[in-house]
């Protein structure tokens, strides 16, 4: 596939590092010394030029390119090289990445003329509400806007025997929510309604944000709900975090040094708690019970700060720590830092942006156990054999429907229900049945 | 060396007052100009039940010609009423139409209105829409005249729908600006633009309800249900239950009509004390969760019904009355107080201390802060709870950031500290109104004990009418020397205009740049 990427900085050289040696790529950007850099490293098609002009656009070739990304660091210059981009190659996929979640709704109401707006503060939030979200969880993923969740989780000791220790056919499986897999100590079994999930095994759930906490609640019943989570920095990052967590029914204290950021946190989320504060005095830790958290979100600008404040927050007594690592550098020196999860935004943004590049029809969203299992997400065309099928009349063979996303809103099949042409499907399976799958949708 | 610098540069001379007296008095001309036309209602009314006309008349005639006059002499280009008139405006607006509604009083009201500070305490009592009044034997009134006591309170309540709405939130008094987005309009437009754009809108609510209250009370006359209550009464009553009034054609007020009309009338006082912008929305616009919605309207209400089930139980309680007397008495009186409006079904003045106590209290709650209705008022009270609220939070946690929200919306700072102060200043004219009254009842030997000194002046400053003691709500003002009466004016007038417009006129730096 031919990729067109405007903008060599951090996201556009992590894009790089992921599709240079599959794909043929053109990389324009502004700045020479950057392009040098991307050249020496890949073999990869260098312009120097500006994105938002149409003619270095079209000198550089972007009208043969299957697919283009613009991923500087400036919305701006994405906004006008996506639109470019479109009437120099209409039938190219274009990709731009974004730092507002306006541009992210404008697109979602059609209102912007790109296939895809990926925006790093709302990919950071999913990613660190993927990360706190389901407490019991060990790995999510989301599909949908977050209306799919794929959920590992260990089951404990304690967990209910409304669903371990019985067949799966009378487990109360939460609704909207299915078993993709059983991974036990024998290895991984797809499972059918005599499968029993035992204490000590992991599982592969699919289903909805709510089945999710359900089933967390199930097989960790002493890690119950997440109700106090502790964010520092109320910055746009930071927003953006506690807005995706809020909406999960998380509850949330804020922590903003600056009085008017502070204010506009307090005004926009009535549930949270905002305390105007830098964090680090140890009086306001102690009297507001700050490490009473079960976890702390650092989303302040400055790495360094962010690593302090961390640290400081499990000296008293914090858990659980996130921090976001804004600079590459930083991860290491968080992961030094014990700091349990860091999140780079750049990462993040570059890891949404390269799920595009794979082919737009069927993509691999997530993989599991090793590769042995996939996550597809896959649109059904006219000649899929399986439309107008009922559910339970689909063949087992080693793949199972989790959920199927129907004009935007996710449903989660029941064995009445009929595959139409266009769903999208969400498919867990095994790693060697891909083609199959993909043929058959 | 001296330089000398052209002419053009020197600065100019000083002009010092900062207000623009003429364009303020021009303005409340023209409105003089206009009030002069109400005249011809109670003129025909006259005509009608074979009355003398010409008091009306003459009125009239030298309201509008007063006006006409006034706006005349002060007319000039490029002069504009802004805020700062506002305040100026507002206050004399109130004073000067009092006083040409008292002419009717002045020419024909004889022993009981027609002394100058009776008639004019009837005439403010009337366009503050207050229902305090002098009138000691109400058969002895013309019916015209008597249709004219209504008749001010009705055209006072219209004035005081304008000036909740689109008046005192421009000008930012007592917080008024939480309800600045109420109706939709042209946010920048002049305050006489604002003042007919909301005229306009709300009038069709009140002239509505107006309507179908004096229907109502009519059919009960005209089935046979009630015998006192004629076309006469149905109509005065509906003029005065809108604006929150409380003037009644009879000595017994309210008490002398049924149970049914006593219902009535309490249905319309509950609507009178809404918010006239969110009728506006539930009614006309047809979207009635807006009442839901509304933060202020569902603790109005929750008031009502609290004050109502324990004013019920009190009157039961102490054997005032029983079963559905007592229910009927309890709610009457709370909802008439809470509103406002000062009706009476019962002579309250001769209830328990422990109740009178009760009504008191309820004469600082007031009704909805977009109604006709004055004292506090509730918004007020919601916000200042939730001040308080906050306040204890941050005793606790300082750095608590904690935006106060009216129906979901921050409120900023300012009006909350403008909340605060507007009740500061009313609970200090209240202290200041009731020194004087007691201070001169107790030089005259005239009037009122210091408890009922008390009530009439937390009665006068709420709009509300009726106190306790002798100025119960079968009793008169008329007893009282004209120093208290004077104070009572000042009062209901302060009141009515929530005190700040007022007391900003005291200040040099409004008058003086």
């Amino acid at each position: 596939m031919r990729v067109f990427l405007i903008g060599a900085g951090q996201v556009g050289s992590t894009i790089l590092e992921a599709l240079h040696s599959d794909h043929e790529i053109t990389v324009l950007d502004t700045e020479m010394s950057r392009l040098q850099a991307v050249a020496d490293r890949y073999d990869v098609t260098t312009h120097e030029g500006d994105g938002t002009s149409r003619r270095d656009l079209a000198r550089a070739g972007v009208g043969s390119a299957d697919l283009v990304l613009a991923c500087t660091s400036r919305d701006e210059v994405n906004l006008v090289a996506g639109m470019f981009a479109r009437r120099e190659a209409p039938s190219a996929t274009t990709v731009i990445r974004t730092s507002n979640v306006e541009y992210v709704e404008l697109w979602r109401g059609g209102q912007l003329d790109v296939d895809f707006v990926v925006c790093s503060e709302l990919e950071t939030a999913h990613a660190i509400s993927r990360i706190i979200g389901v407490p019991a969880a060990r790995k999510t993923d989301v599909f949908a806007d977050g209306q799919v969740q794929i959920v590992e989780f260990a089951v404990e000791e304690g967990a209910s025997t409304e669903v371990t220790r019985l067949p799966l056919r009378d487990a109360k499986v939460p609704t909207d929510s299915k078993v993709a897999a059983i991974i036990g100590r024998s290895g991984t079994t797809l499972p059918g309604g005599d499968d029993v999930i035992s204490p000590g095994d992991r599982i592969v759930v699919i289903g909805s944000p709510q089945a999710a906490l359900e089933w967390s609640s199930l097989l960790a019943p002493n890690g119950g709900a997440v109700r106090d989570v502790v964010i520092f920095g109320a910055g746009r990052v930071g927003s953006q975090i506690v807005r995706v967590l809020l909406e999960q029914g998380i509850g949330l204290r804020m922590i903003e040094i600056s009085r008017e950021q502070a204010r506009r946190a307090a005004e926009a989320f009535p549930k949270a708690r905002v305390y105007r504060a830098t964090g680090f005095e140890p009086d306001f830790l102690e009297r507001e019970r700050i490490g009473q958290a079960q976890a702390g979100i650092f989303a302040m600008r400055d790495d360094a700060k962010n690593q302090y404040g961390a640290t400081l927050a499990k000296v008293h007594g914090i858990p659980f720590t996130i921090a976001i690592a804004h600079e590459a550098v930083s991860e290491a020196a968080f992961d030094q830092a014990r700091i349990d999860v860091s999140v780079n935004p750049r990462r993040v943004t570059a890891e949404e942006i390269v799920r595009f590049a794979l082919d737009p029809r069927t993509k691999q969203v997530a993989m599991l156990e090793g590769n042995r299992y996939e996550v597809l997400d896959v649109t059904t065309r006219d000649s899929s054999r399986y439309v107008g099928t009922a559910f339970r009349d689909m063949p087992v063979h080693g793949a199972l429907i989790g959920a199927i996303v129907r004009n935007g809103a996710a449903v989660f099949p029941h064995g009445d229900d009929v595959l139409q042409v266009g769903d999208r499907v969400i498919v867990f399976t095994e790693a060697a049945n891909v083609p199959w799958v993909v043929e058959a949708l | 060396m001296l330089e000398a610098l052209p002419r053009a540069h020197r600065i100019g001379p000083r002009r010092r007052l900062a207000v623009d007296v003429p364009a303020t008095v021009n303005l409340v001309g023209a409105l003089a100009k206009y009030l002069g036309l109400v005249f011809l209602f109670p003129t025909l009314v006259a005509v009608w039940y074979g009355e003398s006309v010409w008091p009306f008349l003459a009125a009239g005639a030298i309201t509008s010609g007063v006006g006409l006059a006034v706006e005349r002499s002060t007319a000039g280009a490029g002069r504009r009423v802004g805020v700062r008139e506002g305040f100026l405006a507002v206050s004399v607006a109130w004073l000067a139409a009092a006083a040409f509604v008292s002419l009717p009083y002045l020419f024909e009201g004889g022993d009981q209105l027609g002394h100058p500070i009776d008639a004019y305490f009837e005439a403010m009592s009337g366009v503050t829409t207050t229902g305090a009044t002098v009138v000691t034997s109400y058969d002895d009134l013309p019916r015209s005249l008597d249709l004219w006591r209504a008749f001010t309170q009705w055209i006072g309540g219209m004035g005081v729908i304008v000036l909740a709405i689109a008046v005192l939130p421009r000008l930012r008094v007592g917080g008024r600006q939480m309800l600045e987005s109420e109706l939709p309009g042209p946010e920048l437009a002049q305050l006489s633009d604002r003042i007919r754009h909301t005229a306009r809108r709300l009038g069709i609510v009140y002239v509505a309800l107006t309507a179908i209250e004096a229907l109502a009370l009519a059919a009960l006359g005209w089935l046979g249900a009630d015998a006192h209550m004629s076309t006469f009464e149905a109509v005065s009553h509906a003029f005065t239950t809108m604006p929150t009034g409380g003037f009644s054609t009879r000595a017994g007020s309210m008490s002398a009509f049924s149970d049914a009309a006593q219902w009535i009338v309490l249905v319309f006082m509950l609507l009178a004390g809404a918010n006239f912008a969110l009728m506006y929305r539930g009614f006309v616009r047809r979207r009635p969760r807006s009442f839901l919605r509304d933060e202020e309207f569902r603790l109005y209400v929750a008031l009502a019904l609290v004050a109502s089930v324990a004013l019920t139980a009190q009157v039961w309680g102490h054997g005032v009355a029983h079963g559905g007397d007592a229910v009927r008495a309890g709610a009457f009186q709370a909802v008439s107080i809470l509103t406002t409006t000062g009706y009476a079904s019962a002579n309250f003045a001769l209830w328990p201390t422990l109740l009178l106590l009760s009504l008191f209290a309820l004469m600082f709650v007031g009704a909805s802060a977009g109604s006709t209705g004055g004292s506090i008022k509730v918004a007020r009270h919601l916000l200042t709870g939730k001040v308080l609220r906050r306040e204890l939070d941050q005793t606790v946690s300082p750095e608590v950031v904690m935006p106060i929200r009216f129906n979901g919306a921050p409120v900023d700072e300012r009006t909350l500290r403008a909340i605060v102060a507007f009740i500061l200043l009313y609970v200090g004219a209240w202290v200041l109104g009731t020194g004087v009254i007691a201070i001169d009842s107790a030089i005259t030997g005239a009037g009122l004990g210091t408890l009922d000194a008390i009530g009439a002046a937390a009665s006068a400053l709420g709009n509300i009418g009726p106190a306790f003691g002798s100025v119960g709500p079968m009793g008169s003002y008329a007893g009282l020397g004209d120093v208290s009466k004077l104070t009572l004016i000042g009062l209901m007038w302060a009141g009515r205009l929530e005190i700040i417009p007022v007391v900003v006129l005291l200040t040099r730096h409004y008058w003086r740049l």
